[in-house]
C-alpha cells in the first residue's frame, strides 16, 4: 500500500509535467497547424540556460526564473514563429514535419556545443528548495519541488481553459483553426495570435523542462532531456492535439504507468524493465495513435503546395548513374585511406536516404526512423548472414537479401496498422517505432532463453560486421566496397527512376496527392501504401546493412533516432523527390561535415594560436544541417531543384559541356599522376564547377549573338552606363524584384479614413 | 509603381442623410465609398478579374449580377482585402487601400460576410459575437442588437453555431453586419441553400441596414430578391463587369443573359 501510494503520487507529479509540455505542443497546433517537433529540445535547452543562470552564474531562482521564463522562453518562440514557422503556410506536411525537426535539430547541436556534454565536474540540478526540503502526505515523502511542479499543472490547466474560454483573445485564437480568413474578415490579426501561442507554447516547454530536470535526476543530458518531453507527444495526440481536459488525462496516465512499472516489475529478474520502463510513453504513443478516431488533419487541405519535383526520363537516370560510379572511381585512385572510408560511408548513407525518396518524396508517407530498419537489417546479417569467422568472415549475399525480406516485413508490421493515418501521424507512429527500436530492442545485450532456445538480440551491445563476398566477388578491400556501395546506389536509384516512370510509380504520384480520390476512382490504397513501405523499408535495411559493413563494428549510436532525423532533414533540404537528393544527403552528412570539422580541428592543432578560433568553427559546422534545414520553408523544392536548373544552360550547350569534362579529366589526371596534391585537385574541380560555367556560358552567348548579328545585352548594372535608362528597364527591374505583384503598404491617408469610417458610428 | 493620389480632399466618409444615393457621376468633394478602377486579379497563375471598374455610390445597395464562376465572389474579396489584386486601385471613400489587410479595413468600416456561412462553428453564438466585437463595438452592443433583432439566437447563446440550421446560422453572420455599424457591407451569397421565405426575410433587414445610410455591394444569385432592393446592378461575365446601371436600364439584359427568361 504504501508502495502503491508513493508511486501514485510520484505519477501525478510526472504527469502534471508531461501534461504542462503537452498543453503547450495543443496550444501552438492549435493556432498554427504546426506540431512542434522541438518542444523538447525547448524544454532542453531552458532547463540548460536556467542552470547556467542558477548555478553557474549563482543567480537567485526567483530572479533566474523571470529571465528564463518570463522573458527568453516567450521571446524563442516568438521569434521562432516570426523568423521560421510562419514561412510554412502552404507548404506540403513534410516541409511542415520536417522545419521544425531541423530546429530541435540545431537546438541540440548548440546545446551541446555550449554546454560541453562531459564536463569535469557533473552538472548538478536541484530541485526548488533543495532535495531535502520535505513534506509528509499520507506517509509518503514529497519534495516542495514536486508538489509545486503538480500544482502548477493544474493552474495551467485552469489557465489554459480559462483563455480559451473567457478570453477573447484566447476564443479568437480557437477561431483562427476554424477559418482564419473570417477572423481577418472579423478585424483579428490571425498572425499575432500564432506568435502569442507560439511565445505562450515555449513558456510552457521550458516550464516543463525546469520542473522534470531534477525529478528525473540524471545528469543532463542534452539528448535525453529532448527525448524527456518528447514522451509527453502521447499525452497531446491522446487529447488529438485539441481537447486540454483529454490532454490532461492523457498526460496522467503516462505519468501513472511509467511509476508503476518501476514500483511493480521485479528489476532484478527481469532485467528488461528499465528498457521497457522508458519505452512505455512510445508504445503508448503507438497505441494511441492507432486507436483513437483520426481527426481531419488541416495539412491536407492544402491542394496546391509550393513544392515541385521534374522526373528525370530513365536515359538521363542510366547517364547519371554511369557517371557517379565513374566520377568515384577516379576519385577513388587519387583518395586516401580514410578519405575512401569517409565517401563509402556517406554513400551507404545515401542508399538509406534513397528510401526516403521512395516514401515520401513518391509516396509522400513519412518515415522518421529509416536508420531503424538499418538496424534490423543489421541484427539479421549478425545472426544469418555471416560465413567463416575472424579474419575470413564475409557477409552472404544471402544474408543481405533476408535483412532486406524480414525489413519488409518489419516494415509491413509496422505500416499495417498505421495505415489510416497519414502525414503527421504516421510520422509520429515511425517515430514511436524508432524510439521504441533503441530502447528495447537495442539494448538487448545480454543472453536470454526462450523455448529452450538461447539467443542475444544485439550482442554485447556491439555487433561486428565483415565485408560482403558475392560470387566470385570480394569487397573485403576499402577500394571495392566503396565501388560496391557506389554501384548498388547507381543501380537502385536508376531502379527507382524506372519506377517512377510506371504504371505503379503513376498510382503512387496520384495517392501522394489524393488518397481520398484514389480509393474513389477504384485503386486500392491499402495495397498500395503496404508495398511501398515494405520497399522502402528494405532498402533502409540494405542501406544499413552496408552502412555497418563500412564500419565494420556497430552500437546503439550509430542507429539513433536523431540521426534517422538528420539524415531526413538533408534529403528533404537536397530534394526529397529525387536520387540526387539521397546523394547530396548522405555524402553531405557522412563526408563533408565530417571532413570540414576534421579539416577544422587539424588546422587548430596545426596553428595553436587559433585553436579557440577552430574549435568554435568545428562547433558551428555541427549546427549546420539544422540551419540548411530551417531554411526549407522558403524553398520547399530543395537545393538539387536550384542545382539542376542552373545545369540546364550547360547541358543545352555541348561546347560547354565538352570542355568542363575535359579540364575536369585533365585536373584528375594531374592529381592521379601525382603532379598536384589533393588540395589542389579540390580547389581546381570548384573552380571548373563553380567558375567555368557562368564564364564559358556568357562567352558562348555573345559569340552566338555576334553570329546572328544582334548586339549582346548589356549586363544590368551597366545599364545607364553603358546605354540609356528605359521605362521597359524599370519594368523589368520592379518585375524582377516583385515589385509589380507585391501590393504597396497603405498609404498614410488612410488613417484619417479610419477616423472618418468611425465618426458617424 | 506610384502611388496616385485620389481627388478630393477625402478626409470624410459623409453618409447621404437620405437612403437614396447620389447618382454615380458624383462630384469630386464626394467621391463614391468604394470605386474599383482596372481591377485584376488572380488565383496562382490564373487570372480571373480581367480589369474590373465598378462603383458603390455612398448609401446605395450595389447588385453584382452574374452565372456561376463569373468572378462575384472574388471581387468581393478583393474588395474586402482578402485578395490583393495584381493591377488596378481600390478606392475607399476616395482613398487608395490596395495593400490594405482584411483585418486593417475591418477597422475601418467594411464588413463582410463571406460566401457559405460567415460563423465559426466550433464556438458558441456568444463566441461568435464577441468575435465581431475587434472591428471595435463592445461585446454588450453587439449582444443587444444581435439578441433583439433575432431573439433565437439569444435563446441559444451558448450553442455552438456550426449546430444551429442555415439560416440561424446567417442570422448570426448578420448579426455581426448589424452590430458593428460598418460604412460598407459586403455580402456573397447570403441565400445560399436557404428557404426563400427565409432569403426574403434577410434582404429585408439588408434593406433596413441601408435605409440607415450604409453602402452595401451585394452578390446574389436570386437576382429578383435582390433588385427589390438595389439601386444599381452590375453584371458580371467572365471576369468582366459588362454592364452597369439601374435595375430598369439592365431589364433586357438580365432576362437574355442571366435570369434566362
Ligand atoms: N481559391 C481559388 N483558387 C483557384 N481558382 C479559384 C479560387 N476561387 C475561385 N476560383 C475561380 O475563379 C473563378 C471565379 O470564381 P468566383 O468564386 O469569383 O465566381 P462567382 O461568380 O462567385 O461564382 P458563384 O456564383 O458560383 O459563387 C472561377 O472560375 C473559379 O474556378
Ligand atoms: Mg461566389
Amino acid at each position: 500500500m504504501q508502495t502503491f501510494l508513493q508511486y501514485t503520487i510520484l505519477g501525478l507529479v510526472v504527469g502534471g509535467v508531461y501534461f504542462i509540455a503537452a498543453s503547450g505542443l495543443v496550444v501552438t497546433y492549435t493556432t498554427s497547424g504546426i506540431f512542434n517537433f522541438a518542444q523538447g529540445a525547448i524544454a532542453m535547452l531552458a532547463a540548460f540556460t536556467y542552470w547556467q543562470v542558477r548555478w553557474g552564474w549563482g543567480w537567485p531562482a526567483p530572479l533566474a526564473l523571470l529571465l528564463v521564463l518570463g522573458v527568453l522562453a516567450p521571446l524563442l518562440g516568438a521569434v521562432l514563429y516570426q523568423v521560421i514557422m510562419k514561412n510554412l503556410r502552404g507548404t506540403s506536411e513534410v516541409t511542415k514535419i520536417i522545419v521544425p525537426v531541423g530546429v530541435m535539430l540545431g537546438f541540440l547541436s548548440l546545446a551541446t556545443w555550449i554546454w560541453n556534454p562531459t564536463p569535469r565536474t557533473p552538472r548538478l540540478f536541484y530541485k526548488f528548495f533543495g532535495a531535502n526540503a520535505t513534506v509528509k502526505i499520507f506517509d509518503v515523502r514529497l519534495t516542495w519541488h514536486e508538489i509545486i511542479a503538480f500544482f502548477l499543472a493544474i493552474v495551467i490547466a485552469g489557465g489554459i481553459a480559462f483563455l480559451f474560454r473567457r478570453t477573447r483573445s484566447g476564443v479568437a485564437m480557437r477561431a483562427v483553426v476554424d477559418d482564419p480568413d473570417l477572423l481577418q474578415l472579423n478585424g483579428g490579426r490571425p498572425e499575432r495570435l500564432a506568435t502569442l501561442s507560439w511565445a505562450g507554447g515555449a513558456f510552457l516547454a521550458a516550464l516543463a523542462g525546469i520542473l522534470i530536470t531534477p525529478i528525473q535526476g540524471t545528469a543532463m543530458s542534452a539528448n535525453a532531456l529532448t527525448l524527456l518531453v518528447i514522451d509527453a507527444f502521447a499525452a497531446a495526440m491522446f487529447g488529438r492535439l485539441k481537447s486540454l481536459p483529454r490532454t490532461f488525462v492523457g498526460a496522467i496516465v503516462l505519468g501513472l504507468a511509467t511509476n508503476y512499472v518501476i514500483a511493480y516489475f521485479p528489476a532484478n529478474k527481469w532485467t528488461w524493465t528499465g528498457a521497457f520502463r522508458s519505452s512505455i510513453p512510445m508504445i503508448l504513443l503507438f497505441v494511441v495513435l492507432l486507436v483513437l478516431p483520426q481527426d481531419r488533419l488541416r495539412g491536407a487541405t492544402v491542394l496546391r503546395t509550393r513544392e515541385r519535383f521534374r522526373m528525370p526520363s530513365l536515359r538521363t537516370a542510366w547517364i547519371a548513374g554511369l557517371v557517379l560510379v565513374v566520377v568515384v572511381w577516379a576519385l577513388r585512385t587519387i583518395m586516401a585511406t580514410t578519405a575512401i572510408n569517409t565517401l563509402a560511408y556517406g554513400i551507404t548513407l545515401s542508399i538509406i536516404a534513397l528510401s526516403l525518396v521512395l516514401l515520401t518524396g513518391y509516396a509522400g508517407e513519412i518515415n522518421l526512423a529509416a536508420l531503424s530498419f538499418g538496424a534490423i537489417g543489421t541484427i539479421i546479417v549478425f545472426h544469418y548472414g555471416i560465413s567463416g569467422t575472424g579474419n575470413d568472415a564475409r557477409m552472404t549475399l544471402w544474408g543481405i537479401l533476408l535483412a532486406a525480406v524480414v525489413c519488409a516485413v518489419v516494415g509491413a508490421l509496422v505500416a499495417l496498422p498505421a495505415l489510416r493515418l497519414r502525414g503527421l501521424y504516421l510520422a509520429l507512429a515511425t517515430m514511436a517505432f524508432g524510439v521504441f527500436v533503441s530502447r528495447m530492442v537495442l539494448t538487448e545485450i545480454g543472453e536470454r532463453e526462450l523455448f529452450g532456445i538461447k539467443f542475444s538480440i544485439f550482442q554485447g551491445g556491439s555487433l561486428t560486421i565483415p565485408r560482403p563476398e558475392i560470387g566470385p566477388f570480394d569487397f573485403k578491400s576499402n577500394d571495392s566496397f566503396l565501388m560496391l556501395a557506389t554501384v548498388v546506389f547507381a543501380l537502385m536509384a536508376v531502379g527507382l527512376v524506372s519506377l517512377r516512370h510506371s504504371n505503379y510509380g503513376r498510382r503512387l504520384a496520384a495517392m501522394k496527392d489524393s488518397p481520398a480520390a484514389c480509393a474513389t476512382l477504384g485503386m486500392s490504397v491499402v495495397r498500395l501504401k503496404l508495398s511501398v513501405f515494405m520497399m522502402s523499408a528494405a532498402i533502409a535495411g540494405v542501406g544499413g546493412v552496408l552502412m555497418s559493413a563500412q564500419l565494420g563494428s556497430v552500437n546503439l549510436d550509430r542507429f539513433d533516432i536523431f540521426l534517422s532525423l538528420v539524415i531526413l532533414l538533408l534529403t528533404v533540404v537536397g530534394g526529397i523527390g529525387y536520387a540526387s537528393g539521397a546523394l547530396f544527403s548522405g555524402v553531405l552528412f557522412g563526408c563533408s561535415i565530417l571532413a570540414i570539422q576534421n579539416t577544422l580541428t587539424k588546422l587548430g592543432s596545426d596553428y595553436k594560436s587559433l585553436e579557440a578560433v577552430f574549435g568554435f568553427l568545428v562547433s558551428a559546422v555541427s549546427v549546420m544541417p539544422a540551419t540548411i534545414g530551417v531554411t526549407m520553408g522558403k524553398n520547399p523544392s530543395g537545393a538539387i531543384t536550384d542545382i539542376v536548373e542552373s545545369l540546364e544552360g550547360i547541358k543545352k550547350s555541348k561546347p560547354l559541356m565538352l570542355t568542363m569534362i575535359g579540364l575536369q579529366v585533365l585536373i584528375w589526371a594531374l592529381a592521379w599522376q601525382g603532379v598536384i596534391n589533393n588540395w589542389h585537385f579540390v580547389i581546381f574541380t570548384a573552380a571548373n564547377l563553380l567558375i567555368v560555367p557562368p564564364l564559358g556560358g556568357a562567352v558562348l552567348k555573345n559569340m552566338a549573338l555576334k553570329k546572328a548579328g544582334v548586339e549582346p545585352p548589356v549586363p544590368p548594372e551597366l545599364i545607364g552606363i553603358d546605354r540609356p535608362f528605359t521605362d521597359d528597364d524599370r519594368l523589368a527591374i520592379e518585375h524582377a524584384l516583385g515589385l509589380d505583384a507585391v501590393p504597396l503598404p497603405v498609404s498614410a491617408p488612410v488613417h484619417h479614413q479610419e477616423e472618418a469610417a468611425h465618426a458617424p458610428a | 509603381m506610384t502611388i496616385i493620389e485620389p481627388s478630393g480632399n477625402g478626409h470624410e466618409a459623409p453618409r447621404p442623410d437620405g437612403p437614396h444615393a447620389p447618382p454615380p457621376e458624383h462630384t469630386l468633394d464626394e467621391p463614391p465609398l468604394l470605386q474599383l478602377k482596372g481591377i485584376r486579379a488572380a488565383y496562382g497563375p490564373i487570372e480571373v478579374l480581367h480589369g474590373v471598374d465598378l462603383v458603390v455610390p455612398e448609401g446605395s445597395v450595389v447588385a453584382l449580377l452574374g452565372p456561376n464562376g463569373a468572378g462575384k465572389s472574388t471581387i468581393l474579396k478583393v474588395c474586402s482585402g482578402l485578395l490583393q489584386p495584381s493591377a488596378g486601385e481600390v478606392h475607399l471613400a476616395g482613398r487608395i487601400v490596395n495593400g490594405a489587410s482584411a483585418d486593417q479595413l475591418a477597422r475601418l468600416g467594411v464588413c463582410t460576410i463571406p460566401e457559405g456561412r460567415g460563423i465559426f462553428p466550433n464556438l458558441t453564438v456568444r463566441e461568435n459575437l464577441w468575435m465581431a466585437t475587434m472591428a471595435g463595438v463592445p461585446l454588450d452592443h453587439v449582444e443587444e442588437v444581435a439578441y433583439a433583432r433575432f431573439p433565437r439566437l439569444g435563446e441559444r447563446r451558448k450553442q455552438l453555431a456550426g449546430t444551429m440550421s442555415g439560416g440561424e446560422q446567417q442570422m448570426l453572420a448578420m448579426s455581426r453586419a448589424l452590430a458593428v455599424n460598418p460604412a460598407l457591407l459586403l455580402l456573397d451569397e447570403l441565400s445560399m441553400g436557404l428557404a426563400p421565405l427565409v432569403v426574403a426575410n434577410l434582404y429585408e433587414i439588408v434593406a433596413q441596414v441601408s435605409e440607415e445610410g450604409v453602402s452595401i455591394l451585394v452578390s446574389e444569385q436570386f437576382a429578383r430578391t435582390v433588385l427589390g432592393i438595389a439601386q444599381y446592378a452590375a453584371i458580371v461575365l467572365h471576369g468582366n463587369v459588362t454592364r452597369e446601371g439601374t435595375p430598369e436600364e439592365l431589364e433586357d439584359e438580365l432576362s437574355a443573359a442571366y435570369l434566362g427568361s
